[in-house]
Formats: structure tokens, C-alpha cells, sequence
């Protein structure tokens, strides 16, 4: 995601579920407000560093952004639970597990981890933090899970596909841009760690898609 | 045995071939056995190969006098090509001398194709002669105690030096021969190129540009005089001639007398997709050609390329329809006639090409020239003047290319690991790498070993290890075996390879238009209509099809610009045209296409700069037309582009063919403006050039390879299905992470560096604005698209797939031009 250094408020988006109040920010996490969660999903922690340690040489100094996206969110929202939709790490242990559990010291919030197909680093490890673990969650109307699913009489609120979208323009422009990609009874929230990539999706007529343009979201 | 015994040895040879030696192959051998290095300038099919395979023997054969009767094993020579495929038809040369010679030297293959098993015997003993490429040769130095497999080496040659030039791999063989020239006692380094403009300069960097060896060094060159025509095929009725289409199509039957007049007939394409659709047209409308017909080009599988050389050789084929795959070696003597489809857009292929027909010596070199649309005409007038005056282009080496740098020192590192103190003095004697700093140095090293320029307590960096003596090594298998399967990427767009359901591999498409396919889609491939079932890890499944369809991947790559040459020539043909100096049978069959030019706008004369706008359906056409070839127009609409939008804001989308750009916008650009605020100065063209969107853009497709050569970006085991996609993306995030968190980094700089000297070419683009500045700006607004406009503005649609609408679009504008 994109850095942002002005006004947090004008960065989200408020947007209504079954009833229930959400705020989409332009870092990729989605405020729930009733229940004072932030939802956050996509991280890929650790990915400099795995990169690294398999001779990329990338800039060592690129791990620190999530973290520090992660503190202002906290601060700014300070809610009373944190839930990530899966993929929280990118892949097996490595030092930055260091900076986790720093960040998790520090972090007031109760830390929910739904477990995604990267989060392969045991258990225990998370428990040991005080990290709860789910394969998924269901909370009044909705079904939190890391994989894209439906079921019956919920709302799927999901990660995984590091949804974007392509905007075409008069003049031939062209961009893709990272969104939330919302459908009838599923949103799919984007990948909120800095340096993943993203996979593009065509809404039909009935989704609506609520693109990251910088430090704004705007619906499309 | 002294010299003139030594001579006699190879002339006696020749003449019980009822040859003659060529005084160029004579001149090679006396300087070769005379211990000199140096550069042979001789086309293909002039019999280079015996000009440097007999001193090699001659010299084995001084040096051991018992040659029948013992044979003194271990490397004695290595050949060099950059096509695998040359390589068989290299060993065969070779082992006609060694085995008529009586000599006991065996000859070897070693290329990506060569079994594991057999490189394995050839590590054990090594052959005599040893045919390679550029990164076997690479792969050979990561190998453990590389130095004595080459101590005895007396020779490397390294063919068709002018294709590697200008290229990563030829920077990968300046790093190679600076290792080598340390490591064999007795090593003449000799290259082999084409006519370029840039010999003597081809000369320093294959020697060095300081080095004794250069100086120690000739220049051999075979002159050998071959007459070329050059036909222009001028359509018969200009009036129903499209000022547009890139295919060339409506000309196929004039094509067809020139195939039945002649054995064999090559048609050269510029794209693999024009090439399949013309194949395909060709037998659709004359099926009598079956069986008779092939085609050939990169992405066919190799078996079926092999096959179709072969079958040119044994007069089977009437025709083949091929693109640059059949530019070099391999000699073709029954072709008679040569077809070029399309501008050629360099002088020195157009030569390449006209000289694959008539190879017998003494016979003249007929091409056919066929243009795609009217403005090429000009090109073939001006093609006329080329081949009367032989001026060919200069093929630009590269400079402080840090990534090719870092994977041959990580190379290093893996074999038998180094001192830098004993590799920077080499490094420094390649022409790439001669301005290099101890700055530079320090930092390539600090990248190798610290994967940055600082050290940190929790950093788990891992690649190259610095051992108590102070040797940089690789120890991690792991590590060593990612750079082994990296070696020499040459780094393309993402390729998918086609296979039916059965196996049988068809030949490979790039991923880009695989994507776009869905189950069902039929589309045309090596000559086939295939059905698309479904992508399977890296590979597509398809089935024959018999539907129809107007389906052809287009390959990325296929978009090549004018050389500078070709455009000075160029612009003198229409200068031409400007005077009424309707000279050539092309310029006089234009006639009516320049006066149509007139009615609205300006055939520009030497002094005037044109540009012209106009208002359709899709916007407001602003053209300009410097005449300056592909790459500088798209340099230029870049630059021009940003500075337009520095005096109001504005969107527009670019479009550029060799003769102009186009700024396409939906509000109307103010000219004057453009003239008044002088916004062609070569002032601040850098750092405008450096703000431009698209010079980011550019970088950042450059920077995609550079990650790969440079080890930070893992391609994935071969066929292990590891997605070529990870790559693309994530190079992409790469690039960005680098943009925000290490914008100093060297290898992050060379993308820009590359894209501007490169790709760009910012040397060509500031005397194009200087041009422009003396000349006169004249602004024509008109009415509607003009006869020079009409190829810019369409040819921006080609980008795309054609499909119906397409098609639609085109006959639209072809209605407003028209009424």
C-alpha cells in the first residue's frame, strides 16, 4: 500500500452491511465499527526477509512500513480486536518474527488470526504471543474466513485473492488498482502488505468495487 | 615444421577440394600462427569457418610434430556462437579438417542441449575443439577447478561477434575472455562479425579496450563484392492501395509468380504474427503449395525448424515464410530469391537478408521488396540507395552494466570462489566495465556479501561469504544451484509452451496472449488452427482444430525501429519527393499519394519540421514528424508529452511509428504554444525525460531483467511449473520497493541509465532536437487525417489483437480520409 501522511479520516470510506457499519481504509482494512474491529488481511510479514535470506537482496529497510502502517492504524482507530484474514506471514520462521513480537508487545488490542495457506509457521509459535487461531469465524450475520466463500444466510468477509481492478479511460488510459471488491453476500478485502502483488478481477453489473487511489478510496 | 610447410598442409587441402583459398582465409592463418589477436570482417557463407578451424589445427600440428601417430589430449580451442543451432554445421567444418588432416582431435558440443551425461564425460576429458555458447561458457566457469580445463587453450573464437555486440551476452563474453586471458599461457583471441559500422570499435571491445592484446591485434577483412537488386513490387492499381494494414496482404498474389519463378524463395517477416498469417493466407488461397510451403520462426519447437533447414538444403521446399530466425548462418545455397515483407528497418539485416539468395560466388542477390503500406515505398526507395552505398549501422555495446557484473562474480564466487584484488584489475580491462570505480567496486562487492551496503544484527542475508583469507565464495548448495540455473537468462517475456493433450510439443507463446484465451478459443500457430483446452503449470493444451479464426499471438517483441542510418536515408528520399524529384519507380508510383498530401498539409523539405492536427470521432490528432525511427519518436512523445502537460493539464495518449508520434487527446492541444514556449529544446532534456511518466514506465520494464541477471529476481526450476507470473509481478514490486526504500542503488540507476542510452537513445534524441531547432516549424490544421498521418494513427490499433471491431474501426477512418 501506499504511504499516507494526511488526515486519516478523509482516508476511509463508510460503507453499510446487513446493518452493521464498516469503515474501508485506504490501507486495506476495513473498521467494524459496532464491534470495534479492525479486519485486516494479506500482510505477507516477513517476505523482505524471506527474500533475503534466499540471496534477493532487497532494501532491508522496506520490512519496517507494515509495522509502522500497523501502529497508526491502531492508534487512530484503537480498536478493541484486531482479526487478520489469513496470510498474516508470508512464509516459514525467520528473524522478523523478532519485530512481531515487538509489535504484539506493544499492541494493546485482543489478536485474532484467521489461518490462511502461507501461515505455515506452527501454532504454538502464535499461541505463545497470545494470538487466538481459527480456520474461521462466524459473528452475527457473518462468516470470517481467508479463502473466498459462501454459505447460507451470511455475509463472507475474505482475503486471499489480492483482488485489483482495471480502469480504462478516455484517451486510452489504463490503470489497475487494488480494491475491495464487494458482491451480494462477500467482500474481499485487498492485501494490505507492502510489496505483494495483486490479481485482477472483472466485476459484473451487480458488485461494487471501492478502488485504493493513493491515500483515498473511491468507489467505481 | 615452419610456416610455409604449414601453409602448404591447408592449400593442398583446398585443392583436393578443387578450391581456391580466399586471400581474407590466407591472411587469417599467417596472422593466426604469427600468435596475433584480431577481428575477421566476413559475411556468411564466405567459408570464415576454414579461416580460423585451420591455423587452430595448423598450429596443433606445429606444436606436435607426431600428430598421425599421438595425440596430446585436453582443451586446444573453443568456437563460440550464439545460435545452438549453428553449432552442428561449426563441428562439421571442423571435423572435415581434423579428420582429413590425419589428426587424432576430436571435436565437441556443449549448449543448453547437450545431455547431462555427456557434459559430465566432457568435464572428465574435455575435447579438443569445443563448439559453445556465451553461457555454457559462463556455466563452465561456475564449475569447481575451471583453470585447468583451460590452461592449454591457444584459441577462442567467437562467431557472428557483430549479434553479441550490443547485447548482455556480449558482455558475459568480455567477463569471460578477461578471465581467460589470465588463465590460459597462450591464448589468441579472434571474432568474426558482419559488416557493421563500428568494426574498428567491435574490435576494442571483443580485445580490450587498453590491452597488449589489442595491440598485438589485425584486422582481416574479406571484402567480398556481391552485386544486389533490389524489386521493388509496386501495386499494380495504387488507387484501390491501402494506406494502412501492416500484412501486406492484398500484394500475395504478386508474391505468387515471384515463388514459381525461382527453386527455392525465402519471405522474410518483421513480426512471428505476420509471419503465421502469411503463411496461413498463402495456402488458403493456394493449397496447391502444400507440402511445399513451410514456415519458420523462433517460437516453433526446434525439431521443426531442423526439418525445415534441412528440407531448404534438399531443394524440397518452394517457399518458406520466415522472420529474422533464418537471418543468421546456417547456409541456404539453393535459395534463389528473397522476399522481404515489410520495411526491414535496419540496413545492415536488409543486407543480411538480400544475401541469403544467389550464395554461390559470382551470383547476384536478388530481394523483392514488398511494402506493407504506401509510406514504405519510401523506405524501399531509400533501401535502393543503401545497397549503392553499403552504409550499415553501428551496433551500440553496452557500459557499466552492474547486473551482468554481479551474476559473473557470483559465478566466480561458486566455482572456486576469488580475490577481488585479483579480478578488478580485470574487470577494469573490458571496454564495459573500463570506467569503473573502486566506489563502484566496493559497493558491488557489499551488495554480494551484506545483500546492502551496511551490516545489521538481524539481517539473515545469505549469498556470497568472505573466507578468513579474504576469498568470496559461495557455500550454500542452495545458493549455488539458484545461480547455476540463472546463468545467461536471457530475459523475454514470460513464455507457455504449447503441447497437444498427447504431448508433442508445438512451440511456445508468450504468456500474455495464452491469458487472454479462454477453453474453446481456436487460434493459428505454426501453421495450425489449434483449440485451446486449458493451461496446465507452463504449459497450454490444445487440440487441431478445423474452425476458422482470425486468432494470432503476437509476440512483444516484434516491434523494431528505424537505425539512425536508415532514417537520414529516409528523410533524403523525401526530401525528394519535397523537390518533386520523383526519381525511383517507387517514389514515381507515390505521386498521387504526395499531391493528396498537398492538398491539405506539406510534403516537408529539409528545413521544415511538419505537424499537423486534426479532429475525428476518437479525439484531437496532434502529429509530428521528425523521420527519426521508432525508439527516438517514442523518447520524444514522451518528453514533448510531459512538457505539453507542464503548461496545462492535459491527458493524451501516445502513438509513434517510424516516421512520426502522435498525441491523441479529447481537448485540443495549443501549438502555438508548443512553438512560442520553444518545447523542442534539447535543454533540460535529461531531467524532463527522467520526469516523463513514461521514461518510469520504460525503466521499469528494463529493471524486470536487470533483477533476473542480477540474481535478486529467482526464474524458477525449468519445467517445475514454478510460474513465470511470480517473476513478472514481482519484479514489478521490486522495482517499487527500490523506488521508495533504495532509489541510490546501482542496479535500480542502470534501468534508467539503459532506458535512456538503450532504448531510448537520448544520443540520437538530442540531435533529432537539434535538428529541429534549426528547422522551421510548420503547423498545418486540417480538416481531416492526411496520407502521412493515416499509417501513425492506425498503426497504434495494430497494437491489439485484431478482431472485428477492430476491422470496423479501421474501415471507419478510412471513410473520413477518403470522401
Amino acid at each position: 500500500m501506499n504511504g499516507f501522511s494526511g488526515a486519516l479520516v478523509r482516508m476511509s470510506y463508510p460503507l453499510k452491511l446487513k446493518d452493521q457499519n464498516f469503515q474501508l481504509h485506504a490501507s486495506g482494512a476495513v473498521f467494524w465499527k459496532e464491534k470495534s474491529c479492525l479486519l485486516i488481511s494479506d500482510v505477507h510479514l516477513g517476505k523482505v526477509t524471506h527474500f533475503r535470506k534466499f540471496g534477493a537482496a532487497l532494501p532491508r529497510h522496506a520490512v519496517h512500513k507494515n509495522y509502522l502502517l500497523l501502529d497508526r492504524l491502531v492508534s487512530y482507530y484503537q480498536p478493541f480486536e484486531i482479526c487478520f484474514l489469513g496470510d498474516l506471514f508470508h512464509s516459514s520462521l525467520n528473524k522478523e518474527w523478532v519485530l512481531f513480537e515487538n509489535w504484539m508487545a506493544r499492541t494493546p488490542s485482543k489478536i485474532t488470526l484467521i489461518t490462511g495457506n502461507h501461515d505455515i509457521i506452527a501454532p504454538e509459535k502464535f499461541e505463545s504471543l497470545g494470538v487466538e487461531q481459527f480456520e474461521e469465524l462466524t459473528t452475527e450475520n457473518f462468516l470470517l474466513t481467508h479463502h473466498p466463500e459462501t454459505r447460507n444466510g451470511y455475509y463472507n468477509l475474505c482475503g486471499h485473492i489480492h483482488p485489483a481492478v482495471r480502469l480504462q479511460g478516455a484517451g486510452r488510459q489504463r490503470l489497475k488498482l487494488p480494491c475491495f471488491f464487494k458482491t451480494e453476500d462477500q467482500m474481499i478485502l485487498p492485501a494490505f502488505g507492502e510489496f505483494t502483488g495483486s490479481y485482477t478481477l472483472k466485476p459484473s453489473d451487480k458488485d461494487e468495487v471501492y478502488v485504493i487511489a493513493g491515500e483515498e478510496v473511491i468507489k467505481v | 615444421m615452419n610456416q610455409k610447410e604449414l601453409f602448404s598442409i591447408a592449400t593442398d587441402w583446398f585443392h583436393e577440394q578443387n578450391w581456391q583459398p580466399f586471400a581474407f582465409q590466407k591472411e587469417s592463418w599467417k596472422a593466426f600462427l604469427a600468435g596475433k589477436h584480431g577481428l575477421l570482417n566476413a559475411p556468411t557463407g564466405s567459408g570464415k569457418t576454414y579461416a580460423l578451424w585451420f591455423p587452430i589445427v595448423l598450429n596443433y600440428i606445429k606444436k606436435n610434430p607426431e600428430y598421425r601417430t599421438k595425440h596430446k589430449k585436453g582443451l586446444k580451442a573453443i568456437w563460440i556462437t550464439p545460435l545452438r543451432a549453428l553449432s552442428q554445421e561449426i563441428r562439421q567444418s571442423a571435423e572435415r579438417i581434423t579428420v582429413d588432416l590425419g589428426t587424432q582431435m576430436t571435436v565437441g558440443i556443449r549448449t543448453g542441449d547437450t545431455s547431462t551425461k555427456e557434459r559430465a564425460s566432457q568435464k572428465k576429458a574435455m575435447p579438443d575443439l569445443l563448439i559453445t555458447t556465451p553461457e555454457s561458457l559462463q556455466l563452465l566457469l561456475s564449475s569447481k577447478g575451471y583453470a585447468s580445463i583451460f590452461k592449454d587453450c591457444s584459441a577462442i573464437v567467437v562467431d557472428e561477434w557483430h549479434e553479441l555486440l550490443g547485447t548482455k551476452r556480449g558482455i558475459q563474453m568480455e567477463l569471460g575472455l578477461s578471465r581467460l586471458k589470465t588463465i590460459c599461457k597462450d591464448l589468441r583471441i579472434w571474432g568474426i562479425s558482419a559488416t557493421i559500422g563500428n568494426l574498428e570499435q567491435a574490435r576494442r571491445v571483443l580485445l580490450g579496450p587498453n590491452s597488449e592484446q589489442l595491440q598485438n591485434s589485425v584486422m582481416v577483412r574479406a571484402n567480398l563484392k556481391k552485386k544486389i537488386t533490389v524489386k521493388s513490387i509496386i501495386p499494380k492499381t495504387m488507387e484501390t492501395f491501402p494506406w494502412r494494414g501492416h500484412l501486406g496482404l492484398h500484394l500475395l498474389e504478386e508474391v505468387v509468380p515471384i515463388i514459381n519463378n525461382s527453386k527455392t524463395t525465402l519471405l522474410f517477416t518483421n513480426t512471428r504474427s505476420q509471419c503465421e498469417i502469411w503463411f496461413q493466407k498463402i495456402l488458403e488461397k493456394h493449397p496447391e503449395y502444400a507440402g511445399e510451403m513451410a514456415m519458420h520462426h523462433g517460437s516453433i519447437n526446434k525439431e521443426t525448424r531442423l526439418w525445415v533447414e534441412q528440407a531448404i538444403r534438399n531443394e524440397s521446399l518452394k517457399a518458406v515464410v520466415c522472420t529474422s530466425s533464418l537471418d543468421l548462418g546456417v547456409d541456404f545455397a539453393p535459395v534463389e530469391t528473397v522476399i522481404q515483407i515489410g520495411g526491414p528497418k535496419g540496413v545492415a539485416r536488409f543486407l543480411q537478408r538480400a544475401g541469403r539468395s544467389g550464395h554461390r560466388p559470382g551470383k547476384e542477390s536478388v530481394i523483392h521488396f514488398l511494402p506493407t503500406h504506401a509510406m514504405e515505398l519510401i523506405e524501399a526507395s531509400a533501401l535502393q540507395v543503401v545497397v549503392k552505398e553499403n552504409a550499415v549501422e553501428d551496433r551500440l555495446p553496452y557500459l557499466n552494466s552492474y547486473d551482468v557484473l554481479l551474476q559473473y562474480l557470483t559465478t566466480l564466487a561458486v566455482s572456486d570462489g576469488f580475490y577481488p584484488g585479483e579480478i578488478f584489475p580485470e574487470i577494469q580491462q573490458t571496454f564495459c566495465y573500463q570506467g569503473i570505480t573502486e566506489e563502484q567496486w566496493q559497493w558491488l562487492l557489499n551488495f554480494l556479501v551484506l545483500g546492502s551496503q551496511s551490516l545489521s544484527s538481524y539481517d539473515e542475508y545469505k549469498k556470497v561469504e568472505i573466507e578468513a583469507d579474504g576469498k568470496f565464495k559461495v557455500n550454500n548448495r542452495g545458493v549455488a544451484m539458484r545461480h547455476r540455473f540463472q546463468i545467461g537468462t536471457i530475459v523475454g517475456d514470460a513464455t507457455i509452451s504449447v503441447r497437444y493433450q498427447k504431448g508433442g510439443y508445438i512451440g511456445s507463446i508468450e504468456e500474455y496472449f495464452i491469458s487472454k484465451l479462454t477453453q474453446g478459443d481456436v487460434f493459428t500457430f505454426a501453421g495450425r488452427n489449434l483449440e485451446f483446452i486449458r493451461i496446465k503449470g507452463m504449459q497450454a493444451h490444445v487440440r487441431n482444430s478445423t474452425k476458422r479464426t482470425n486468432k494470432v499471438p503476437s509476440w512483444m517483441g516484434g516491434r523494431l525501429s528505424f537505425s539512425a542510418q536508415m532514417s537520414e536515408l529516409l528523410r533524403q528520399e523525401l526530401y525528394k519527393a519535397a523537390a518533386h524529384q520523383l526519381s525511383g519507380p517507387e517514389l514515381k508510383s507515390l505521386k498521387h499519394i504526395f499531391d493528396k498530401q498537398r492538398e491539405e498539409s506539406i510534403v516537408p523539405s529539409p528545413s521544415e519540421f511538419l505537424i499537423e492536427t486534426f479532429k475525428t470521432r476518437d479525439g484531437y490528432h496532434h502529429i509530428f514528424y521528425p523521420f527519426e525511427g521508432r525508439a527516438v519518436h517514442e523518447a520524444m512523445s514522451s518528453l514533448l508529452s510531459y512538457r505539453v502537460s507542464l503548461l496545462s493539464p492535459i491527458t493524451c495518449s501516445l502513438a509513434f511509428n517510424d516516421y512520426g508520434f502522435e498525441m491523441l487527446s479529447d481537448k485540443p492541444i495549443d501549438i502555438q504554444a508548443v512553438i512560442d514556449n520553444n518545447l523542442f529544446t534539447p535543454e533540460y532534456m535529461l531531467a524532463d525525460l527522467q520526469r516523463s511518466l513514461n521514461s518510469n514506465e520504460m525503466a521499469r520494464r528494463k529493471f524486470r531483467d536487470i533483477a533476473v541477471i542480477s540474481g535478486m529476481v529467482f526464474t524458477g526450476y525449468p519445467e517445475k511449473g514454478v510460474k513465470m507470473k511470480h517473476l513478472q509481478s514481482s519484479s514489478q514490486l521490486l522495482f517499487d520497493v527500490f523506488r521508495d526504500y533504495e532509489p541510490n542503488n546501482l542496479l535500480f540507476q542502470q534501468a534508467f541509465t539503459e532506458t535512456f542510452e538503450h532504448q531510448l537513445e537520448e544520443g540520437r534524441l538530442r540531435m533529432a532536437l537539434e535538428r529541429i531547432g534549426k528547422q522551421q516549424i510548420v503547423w498545418k490544421d486540417c480538416e481531416k487525417a492526411t496520407p502521412f498521418s493515416f499509417p501513425i494513427i492506425t498503426d497504434r490499433l495494430r497494437e491489439k489483437l485484431s478482431n472485428e471491431k477492430l476491422a470496423d474501426r479501421i474501415k471507419r477512418m478510412t471513410k473520413i480520409l477518403m470522401k
